[in-house]
Formats: structure tokens, sequence, C-alpha cells
């Protein structure tokens, strides 16, 4: 899966980078022979911190755009060209790619339904107008990547994107994106209990300076 | 007498220890502080901890005591939580240094 993934960012003429957070596995190999530069976590870290490092390799290495992209198959790299005009059409520093202007397969009603406790939790506490909170798929111009800064490493990053960008004031678009669920990316995504673990890291978080 | 001086013992060290953490975690170090300094007054004046026990429907000032105790208890380990998450916080970044700096030397080498 994760060679076609890269295989597909690389055809259509980007740079992937790809975080290795501690894989037992050949994913980083794979990646690498596919096109991808990896960056390796020492340790496992979490899905959040591995975003973080991602965007910060892409401002060290002068990327004018940086785009978070799933690696489970679930986006596609064709639309990576949607959010980019999105961003560039809008003047916007920040486009996120929303399923619910866009389409998705396979999207089980469970799952649905998570998502949409999930973007509504995110409009009463972030203020954003969004569609779609827990998105994965989106791109940023080089002054809002530098406006991130994630210190929710596991789950609960999403919805600290959200907050950040929210809090720099910085413009913002919602972009239709196609999601493809696979059994794959089905047994990788969030569930019931990860939301609640996710509300408690953000209410712990609050607790800290 | 001699269970109110090791009970103020205990709680003015509570009551310290709260001080230092109020410029790291405000919240709970107030918290902390308003729990122990509860608990000092019902030990120097059970009386009144029973009036608020019967009051509450407790039973005992004694029991009421106990629960401050346990408040306090689970306050210090949620605060125990907030360091071993700012410790990871800081590892998170000493990794992600040594990462990047890997990932550096390995794209100017090749």
């Amino acid at each position: 899966m994760i060679g076609r993934v890269i295989a597909d960012v690389r055809r259509r003429g980007f740079s992937a980078v790809l975080v290795d957070d501690g894989s037992a596995d050949a994913t980083p190999e794979i990646a690498e022979r596919a096109g991808a530069v990896v960056v390796r976590h020492p340790v496992n870290l979490g899905q959040g911190a591995a975003l973080q490092t991602g965007i910060e390799f892409g401002l060290r290495n002068g990327a004018e755009f940086v785009v978070t992209f799933d690696a489970d198959g679930q986006h596609r790299a064709a639309e990576i060209e949607t959010l980019i005009d999105a961003l560039t059409e809008s003047r916007s520093d920040f486009a996120l790619g929303s399923r619910f202007l866009g389409a998705t397969v396979n999207l089980p009603l469970s799952r649905r339904l998570l998502l949409k406790a999930a973007t509504w939790f995110t409009r009463v506490t972030s203020g954003l107008r969004v569609t779609d909170a827990h998105n994965g798929f989106r791109a940023m111009t080089r002054r809002g990547a530098s406006r991130i800064r994630l210190r929710q490493n596991r789950m609960a990053h999403a919805s600290e994107f959200l907050e950040q960008i929210a809090r720099s004031g910085l413009p913002y678009v919602e972009a239709p994106v196609t999601i493809e669920y696979s059994e794959y990316s089905l047994a990788k995504g969030q569930k019931l209990s990860d939301a609640l673990s996710i509300l408690l890291d953000l209410s712990v978080q609050r607790l800290q300076r | 007498m001699i269970a109110q001086l090791i009970l103020t013992g205990l709680l003015g060290g509570i009551l310290l220890y709260a001080w230092g953490q109020y410029r790291r975690a405000p919240v709970i170090g107030l918290v902390s502080m308003l729990a122990a300094l509860t608990g000092l007054y019902f030990v120097w004046f059970p009386a009144q901890a029973s009036r608020l026990a019967a009051l509450v429907g407790i039973g005992r000032g004694v029991d009421l005591i106990l629960y401050v105790w346990v408040v306090i208890s689970l306050i210090v380990l949620l605060n125990l939580h907030l360091k071993l998450r700012a410790q990871m916080e800081l590892i998170t970044v000493l990794a992600r240094q040594l990462a990047l700096a890997n990932a550096s030397s390995q794209s100017t080498r090749t």
C-alpha cells in the first residue's frame, strides 16, 4: 500500500516525505524505493508528532506548500492539486479537505455519525465553520505551516490543528475531497474509544500552560 | 492532639508542594492549596467538620476529612500525569531534532 501511495504522489510531480514513527516492518525501505524522503523517529512518538516532524522537515527544506496526506490509501493524489488550487485561488493559508463537500466511498454509518459529532464539537470549541473536522488531507502555505506547533502526539492532533488555525487568525478554506475507505484504512481509523481519549487529552492539555 | 499535629504536618507539606506547583500548573496548585487549607481547618476545628458533614449528609466529620484527603491525593496524581506529559513533550522535541538532523545529513551525503 505505502509504495503505491508514494508512487502516486511522486508521479504528479510532488516531493513526498514519509515520517517513520518506529516501524518494525519494511515500510521505510519501501517508501524510499518509491521515491520518498524518509525521516526516522528514533522511537515511536505518535501520529501527531510524526505530522509535526513532517511539517518541520518541509519548512526546513524550503517547501512553498505543505500537504498532509494519509499513507493508508484513503486519499487521492490527484486531489492534491485541488487543495493547492483552493489555497491560491482564495489566497488562504490553509485548505482543509472535506469529505462532506466531496465524496466518500464505503463510509460506514457509525463512522459517519462519529465524524459528524466531532465536527460539531470542533465548530463549538474552535469557532471554525468547517464541515469535516477530522480529515487528514489538508494543504497549507509556508506561512500557515510555520504557525502550526502540534503538541498532541497521539490522536487529538486533528482537533489541535484546527484550534491552532483558529488562533492564528489566518484565512482558511475548505475544498471537496474524496475519502475512500477500505478494510485496511478502517482498521487503522478512529473508533469511539479513541474519541473519548481525544476528549480527555484535549481537556488535560488545557490544564497545562 | 498527636494525630492533629501529624495531620497538620502532612497537610502543611501538601500546602508547600501546591505552592511550589502554582507557577507550573496554576489550576492544580490553587485547588490543592484550597483543599489543604480546608483540611487544616477541619483538623483544628473538628466540631465544624462534624457540623458541615451533617449538613451535606456525610455523617461524621472525620469522614469528611478523609474525603478531603482522597481529593488531595487525586489532584497530586493528576499533577504527576501533567508532569509526565511535559516530559514526553521534551522527549518529542529531542527525538524530532535528532530525526531532522539525521535526515538532512543523509540528504547531504546523497
